[in-house]
């Protein structure tokens, strides 16, 4: 019987040709409701095409383009979505998730067009009817995010309990913190061209959702490795252009590179990371600093399987790492595990050997295959107002690698900073420590030409301090420091009413009028470090490609005119440690690259 | 509201309640007595007119969520009943004696999610789906992504770029 129906039914259908159509053209044109999804907006201007839609799209309807006018750069690819309406389904789930809010779905849902390719466009870049419409689908608010926007928040040590030891401050994230954290991101990249190694930085955060933490370590040596000290102490760029950032807070990606490292216990690295048989070159690589580009360059020439040996003014490595950064922000056990590592791959630092004085360049010269020097920024820079040549003015720079030496510092129970950057910071800490250990009070203040607005340390160092009893009193700009004998009276200072002109180049301008006087028994300047190149030789120097400002020049990868020579770290780009670790790892690959053609 | 639960709770185990609103709520009904609660809010407490009957597929949980929303034309009240049923075998009774309509649901469930309600008008008939092989498209464990990539053809002159890779080859080519 079905059969029959089967063979009969194409023939019924065709009584229907007669019938009037049950479909009508609209008569109204009637505007759908007011949250109907149809056609799609977008605000390119808000849009950084982080492609989160594309990813979410059941359907693959969605393609992320170039579109002219919209330019590549931080937090923002370029690229804009181009919606393939052959095959969207409008279910509004690339309106839920996208980070910035930009697309949305206007209730414009009829558009006639005899040409197909006409339903395949970039919202936003390509004008449409409705792109001035009001009504239609929004990203809902707050309890239907699609991610949490709230970061997992980070144990501290309270201040009462930290202001008067050198014990760290943040305590780290748990399993379930961290995974928690790990799970809202998106997965886009758009932090890895912010970030001056350009670390894997979504898939490492992806280890950690799969609790492959080996897996994690992997990511973190392909682009750094120093990953204790930089899920501790890293300025973290990456979370300034983090896409989740622009509606909540950004990922913690500093704490889970932290969280990668701390699991991964030291005696396993080798295993875990595959280093366990190195093959040697015979090539031997001479290295100057063992600070984070000093340790990065010897690290990936190990890999490669160079003779590295480290030559380090002082007697213990790390450079600023150790001799900048207080102990409460970077331990010091945390730091020798990322250093021991480096130095389990064959890695020798012959330590208290002055460059210039117990070896010269030229020395180094003869003797390795090539050169890599990684000084760094240690002599601090004076304001140079009249009391600076005073003994009880120090340079903050001596003093924080003073107290990690062990030596006796001075110390006054009235102290006034100059400067409000991140080293001001560590030193004000660092003092009120002191202080609250010496005197059971803290009587140190900070104060720098920057308003609290534009103060370059990083927010948090500014908050703690506060926290700690210390004061910060930016805006001011320093005249003088008032002595009388042997004894400083105070800091005399006037208004800062802004630092730099319209060209972005320093030059304050103050209101003389408005004065102030910080009493002080003791001054610590920290308004930046310069470099002491004094172990290049004269003669050496001349023949070296400089810029006018005395700034060692060099190429891509981080070689100089000498050719045998290469540089990095804060004396060519920064000053931070990334960067000192990006310049090592490109100076490692240069230095094979020019000992393989030699 | 409160009334009608409180009464409710004489009669049926309602496992819990929720006041989503003045005028909505829910409450959570075990599979064996639901069937006669709704009956029971129909004919007693005046709960003439099915709204709408759906489901959520809690996969983790290894169930499926039915929710039977009735409303109260007197009152102007809603009141979701929710079932939770194992995904395996996932099997409701009928309510297509209550309300004709409900058969319509149900035969929507049956072909979205895979969930039968034995003895339902037409359950097995096809609904919208046309010579559906795959599982039931509504089944979370259904990867749309793959079938849509697999049924329907990319049209020529679609490319996408990522955007880490696009911004590298733009920010940093040679590093």
């Amino acid at each position: 019987m079905a059969k029959l129906n089967d063979i009969l039914s194409p023939f019924t259908a065709w009584k229907h040709v007669v019938r009037e159509p049950v479909t009508i053209k609209d008569p109204l044109n009637r505007e759908a409701a007011d949250r109907y999804r149809g056609f799609h907006k977008n605000d390119i201007s808000e849009c950084i095409g982080c492609g989160t839609c594309e990813s979410i799209c059941q359907n693959a309807a969605i393609d992320l383009v170039p579109v002219d006018g919209v330019e590549t750069k931080d937090g923002d690819s370029g690229l804009r979505p181009r919606v393939d309406y052959g095959r969207c389904c409008w279910c509004g789930l690339c309106v839920d998730v996208c980070t910035t809010n930009s697309l949305s779905l206007s209730n414009e849902y009829t558009w006639v067009d005899e040409d197909p390719d006409n339903f395949r466009f970039v919202p936003g870049a390509e004008n449409k009817s409705w792109d001035s419409r009001e009504k239609g689908y929004k990203k809902p608010g707050n309890g239907y995010e699609l991610y949490n926007p709230k970061r997992e928040a980070m144990e501290e040590l309270e201040p009462e309990k930290r202001d008067q030891s050198f014990i760290e401050i943040v305590q780290g994230y748990s399993k379930e913190q961290a995974e928690q954290e790990a799970d809202r991101c998106v997965e886009c990249g758009i932090c890895v061209a912010t970030c001056p190694a350009h670390m894997g930085i979504p898939e490492y955060i992806k280890a950690i959702r799969n609790d492959d933490l080996n897996e994690g370590l992997r990511v973190l040596y392909d682009t750094n490795p120093l990953p204790e000290i930089c899920g501790r102490i890293c300025t973290h760029k990456c979370e300034t252009v983090c896409s989740v950032g622009h509606h909540g807070d950004p990922l913690s990606i500093r704490w889970l590179k932290r969280y990668i490292a701390d699991q991964n216990p030291a005696e396993e690295y080798k295993k875990i990371l595959n280093t366990e048989n190195l093959q040697p070159t015979g090539k031997k690589v001479a290295i100057i600093g063992s600070g984070p580009s000093g340790l990065s360059a010897a690290h990936y020439l190990a890999l490669m399987g160079y003779q590295c040996t480290i030559y380090e003014k002082l007697p213990a490595a790390g450079g600023m790492m150790r001799f900048g950064i207080p102990e409460y922000r970077l331990p010091y056990d945390q730091l020798d595990k990322d250093i021991n590592y480096i130095l389990s791959l064959g890695v020798e630092i012959k330590y208290n050997v002055t460059i210039g004085k117990d070896i010269t360049l030229e020395e180094l010269h003869n003797q390795y295959d090539a050169v890599f020097s990684g000084t760094g920024l240690h002599m601090g820079r004076s304001t140079r107002v009249p009391g600076t040549d005073h003994p009880k003015v120090y340079q903050a720079v001596d003093l924080l690698r003073d107290i990690v030496l062990g030596k006796e510092i001075p110390l006054e129970e009235n102290i006034v900073v100059i400067g409000g950057g991140n080293v001001a910071m560590d030193i004000t800490r660092s003092l009120a420590r002191l202080q609250k250990q010496k005197y059971g009070k803290v009587g140190v203040l900070a104060t720098s030409l920057e308003s609290e607005d534009i103060m370059p340390a990083d927010r948090e160092e500014v908050i703690e301090a506060r926290e700690e009893n210390a004061v910060i009193d930016p805006g001011w700009g320093p005249v003088e420091i008032e002595t009388e004998g042997d004894k400083v009276k105070g800091l005399h200072v006037v208004k800062c009413l802004s630092v730099f002109d319209e060209n972005r180049r320093f030059a304050p301008k103050f209101d003389e009028e408005q004065k102030k006087f910080f009493p002080a028994d003791m001054v610590v300047e920290s308004i930046g470090q310069g470099m002491d190149l004094s172990y290049l030789p004269e003669a050496f120097k001349e023949q070296l490609d400089m810029d006018q400002r005395g700034r060692i020049l060099v190429n891509d990868d981080f070689q100089t005119s000498a050719g045998w020579l290469f540089a990095g770290g804060d004396i060519i780009q920064g000053p931070d440690v990334i960067h000192g670790i990006a310049n090592g790892h490109k100076a490692a690959m240069g230095i094979d690259k020019y000992l393989s053609e030699k | 509201m409160q009334t009608i639960i409180e009464n409710l709770q004489k009669h049926f185990q309602v496992v819990s309640y929720h006041q989503q609103r003045e005028n909505l709520g829910f409450l959570i009904a075990s599979k064996e007595v639901a069937v006669g609660l709704i009956t029971h809010l129909r004919d007693y407490e005046g709960f003439a007119h099915l709204v709408l009957l759906t489901a959520v597929d809690w996969i983790e949980d290894e169930h499926f969520q039915l929710t039977y929303l009735l409303h109260h034309p007197e009152k102007k009240v809603d009141l979701g009943v929710r079932v939770m049923i194992s995904r395996e075998n996932a099997e409701m009774y009928s309510i297509h004696h209550l309300w004709e309509q409900a058969r319509t649901y149900q035969r929507e469930l049956r072909e979205m999610f895979g969930i039968n309600f034995p003895g339902s008008p037409d359950v097995d008939k096809p609904f919208i789906l046309e010579g559906w092989e795959e599982i039931p498209p509504y089944r979370r464990d259904f990867d749309t992504k793959e079938y849509s990539e697999k049924t329907y053809f990319p049209r020529p002159g679609r490319e996408t770029h990522d955007p880490a890779e696009y911004m590298k080859k733009k920010l940093y080519p040679n590093e």
